[in-house]
């Protein structure tokens, strides 16, 4: 059975092969931040935007060549991934990877030696998960945080919750191992779970 | 015997699904008796819903002009070619 966005999505494609303007504007609109969290992975912000850019130009000639055997979010998010990969190797440069310990410090430093908690979870915020995401400030503060995570962690979690790849997908656009995402991915949420925390403690961002 | 640091490691890949059978009902039997860890991973969840609701790449309307005005270039050579 199709799903309603999977409907959206072959109309998409099929007015992106017809080279409507429109369509395109509206795919630039509702892809590019995906694809720019690909490409932050790889590159500075200049030469991501670069090559987000150089994407969607090419994008206007390969679209014919998309059969639909991947989603349209998916297959764009490859092609980005390819030229970051390319432009690297042109520049022999590499990604510095550094996916580091599976706890946060902030989380790390609450056990005792025997394992146990020595500073337990202060708050119970899951009985409050409406009204915490209705808070404008911790909104504001949220954002925040997810702006400030490193690059890397940041990526990996924006393909993995909000574009809600698979797994196996995040792994192959950002080259790296299914253990190494789920570092990235543990310790970002942790950041962000040790933010709400203190702003529910203390109010503030 | 899985301590509560143990638990806190492994967090993620408890509230995603991906611990094996063993591990998974390690991690629920110490669920079971820590009131802490049953905390630590409600919080988690709930960090993880926040996060879902809140993260993308904020595209400024300028650089997203430049996108559009890139793609128009590409359409009409594509027209003319």
């Amino acid at each position: 059975m199709q799903t309603a966005q999977s409907i959206d999505e072959s109309d998409l494609v099929s007015a992106l092969k017809a080279g409507e303007q429109r369509a395109f504007h509206q795919a630039v609109r509702n892809y590019s931040p995906g694809m720019l969290a690909v490409a932050r992975y790889y590159l500075d912000r200049s030469s991501a935007e670069d090559v987000v850019q150089e994407t969607w130009v090419n994008v206007v000639e390969a679209i014919q060549k998309f059969e639909g055997r991947s989603g349209l979010k998916t297959w764009l998010h490859r092609i980005v991934a390819n030229r970051c990969k390319n432009r690297l190797r042109t520049a022999n440069r590499e990604v510095s990877s550094e996916f580091g310990e599976e706890l946060e410090p902030g989380i790390a430093d609450r056990f005792q030696s025997g394992g146990r908690w020595a500073t337990p979870p202060k708050l119970r915020f899951e009985e409050h998960a409406e009204s915490l995401m209705e808070n404008e400030a911790l909104s504001d503060c949220l954002d925040k945080h997810l702006s400030a995570l490193p690059e890397q962690q940041r990526s990996a979690v924006m393909l993995y919750e909000a574009h809600q790849h698979k797994a196996e997908d995040v792994c192959n656009i950002l080259d790296i191992s299914a253990s190494n995402l789920r570092v990235l991915i543990h310790r970002a949420r942790q950041k962000i779970y040790l933010m709400v925390e203190d702003f529910q403690e203390t109010g503030e961002c | 015997m899985l301590m509560c640091r143990d638990l806190a490691r492994i967090g993620s890949d408890y509230i995603d699904g991906q611990l094996g059978a063993t591990d998974a009902i390690s991690v629920k039997m110490h669920l079971l008796m820590c009131r802490d860890c049953r905390s630590f991973i409600g919080n988690l969840r709930e960090s993880v819903r926040l996060i879902r609701g809140h993260s993308d790449y904020r595209m400024d309307e300028e650089y997203a002009r430049q996108l559009d005005n890139a793609v128009d270039e590409a359409l009409e050579s594509r027209g003319r070619g």
